[in-house]
């Protein structure tokens, strides 16, 4: 079934959703004539888009932040992933860490901006700080929900058969009944780091797609700002499928 | 055409001694499941347990595989007391609980694995129980793939390819069509005859008790305590329309139907 659609079939769905948003756009520039630096038309936006391939700083651009991103995505993995898991094994901990994750959770990767540039200046640290943030609860909680979800007797079956000790339990039967909550939670995270990068960079960067967007607005280059916003939206669609296709190949649920 | 295997390890005794187990509630309060229950299973015999549901008789079985420690009394496998959940305690669940990010044959190799069996040797045991199950053809199908005959099939396999001492089984059939369940009752025997392991086989199917057991524990309704002790002289396979079988039947159905009075009165069903 999976297979059968084939890239085409795959990628129908966004062809439409692109060909609606030109059209709409088109009509409004059509209709309403607003200056080109407020809303260019579609055509002056793809040569702006082209221009910016040809010149290779959308490519400079795209690669800072996603360097940024899953070097931070990264890092928060290799915490929120143990500690998630810890969690959901025991009672303890998740006593002593929920209250904390509670708290902090509701602040949005946005608002620790003003104190990342405080902390860390607008160097690479700063961002990657902001990423982690906004990466690191996504992943933690579907982490615990996933382990959490383990079916008690699966448990009891690696117990009988065989896992004597908390760490082979946890290699043979809690991660690998957790993973695919894992990945879900790693995909939906990266989501999250991807908008957080774009605001970051907005606020206080010398490259990225944000600070390409920002520096459009600056000089007055509509479309420069919406050639950044569609190098956004396309990255952010194709990361997703590709970590989607990952997910797939990577745990069993997928094979059902 | 299966080859006859070792009688060397001829299954190990469990022995229940006075156990009671007294559980907290949800709301508080507290839930005694068992009853001072004293029961002997010899090695190699093959028990099953039948009772009312809510009697304590998975109770009791999860607490002979160690997972949970009586509140009173002690259970001794082999001679020796359970700590523990151990390998030497294979265990088939009524969900099969097979391990589905697996396939059929790691499922059977994951036991064997973790006891330190080197890969020849894994490979030929999991290769025989598979083919003891009728499975061969199915060692690298994903376990979404099977029905839920099959996936109780590999359960077993999964359980008798440790050649542990004890088999316990959780109403294995349950969940199962009345035609796989006659199916896998016959293959079940025929595999434990060839182990010679000893099984202890909880269910709430009185036929299915007398078809496959050596003897019949009948539990009461809640707490569980002991009701009466059944032996099955019948010789196998055995025949469900003879008078032997349906003789067993009225006398175990009897037991029960006292039992089930007392719990609908205790529930307000009947005066």
């Amino acid at each position: 079934m999976r297979e059968g659609r084939g890239l085409f079939g795959h990628l129908l769905p966004y062809l439409y959703a692109a060909a609606f948003i030109v059209v709409v756009w088109q009509l409004v520039v059509t209709l309403t004539k607003p200056h080109v630096s407020l809303l260019p038309p579609p055509y002056l936006v793809a040569q702006g888009f082209y221009e910016l391939v040809a010149s290779g700083k959308l490519f400079v651009h795209a690669g800072v932040s996603l360097g940024r991103v899953f070097s931070a995505w990264f890092l928060s993995m290799l915490i929120a992933v143990p500690l998630g898991l810890a969690m959901g094994r025991s009672r303890l901990i998740e006593r002593l860490a929920d209250p904390l994750i509670e708290l902090l959770r509701p602040i949005s990767p946005l608002a620790w901006i003003p104190l990342a540039i405080l902390w860390f200046g607008i160097g690479e640290s700063g961002k990657i700080f902001i990423v982690f943030i906004g990466t690191f609860f996504p992943t933690l909680l579907a982490t615990v929900a996933g382990v959490k979800g383990i079916e008690p007797h699966l448990i009891h079956a690696g117990q009988v058969f065989g896992c004597k000790s908390q760490f082979s339990l946890f290699r043979r039967i809690v991660l690998p009944a957790a993973l695919p909550s894992i990945i879900t939670g790693l995909r939906i995270s990266f989501g999250t780091g991807w908008a957080a990068i774009i605001a970051a960079e907005l606020v206080a960067a010398r490259s990225g797609l944000g600070y390409l967007i920002a520096n459009g607005m600056e000089i007055l280059r509509a479309d420069q700002v919406l050639v950044g916003m569609i190098a956004i939206g396309i990255l952010g669609v194709a990361f997703d499928a590709g970590l989607r296709y990952v997910g797939r190949r990577l745990t069993w649920e997928g094979a059902a | 055409m299966s080859e006859p295997h070792n009688s060397s390890q001829p299954g190990k005794s469990i022995t229940v001694n006075g156990v009671s187990k007294i559980y907290q509630s949800r709301g508080g309060g507290e839930v005694e499941a068992c009853r001072r229950i004293d029961l002997e299973i010899e090695a190699g015999e093959f028990v099953a347990i039948v009772g009312p549901s809510g009697c304590g008789k998975s109770t009791l079985l999860y607490m002979m595989a160690g997972f949970s420690a009586p509140t009173s009394g002690r259970i001794l496998c082999g001679g020796v007391p359970v700590s523990g959940p151990d390998i030497e305690r294979s265990m088939v669940f009524q969900n099969y609980a097979l391990f589905p990010w697996l396939n059929v044959r790691g499922n059977v190799e994951f036991g064997l694995e973790n006891k330190g069996v080197p890969r020849d040797v894994r490979t030929e045991k999991v290769d025989r129980h598979l083919k003891l199950v009728g499975l061969s053809e199915f060692a690298d199908k994903h376990i979404s793939e099977l029905s839920g005959g099959m996936k109780q099939r590999v359960a077993i396999a999964r359980a008798f390819a440790v050649e542990p001492g004890v088999i316990l089984m959780d109403e294995p059939f349950g969940a199962l069509d009345a035609l796989t369940r006659r199916f896998l009752q016959r293959e079940l025997l025929r595999i434990w005859r060839e182990q010679a392991c000893t099984v202890a086989f909880v269910t709430h199917s009185v036929p299915e008790s007398i078809f496959l057991a050596d003897r019949i524990v009948v539990m009461s309704a809640r707490p569980g305590e002991l009701k009466s002790m059944i032996d099955v002289d019948l010789p196998h396979p055995r025949d469900s329309t003879s008078d032997g079988f349906r003789d067993l039947e009225r006398r175990i159905y009897a037991d029960l139907d006292e039992e089930l009075a007392k719990t609908f009165s205790a529930e307000g069903l009947l005066g």
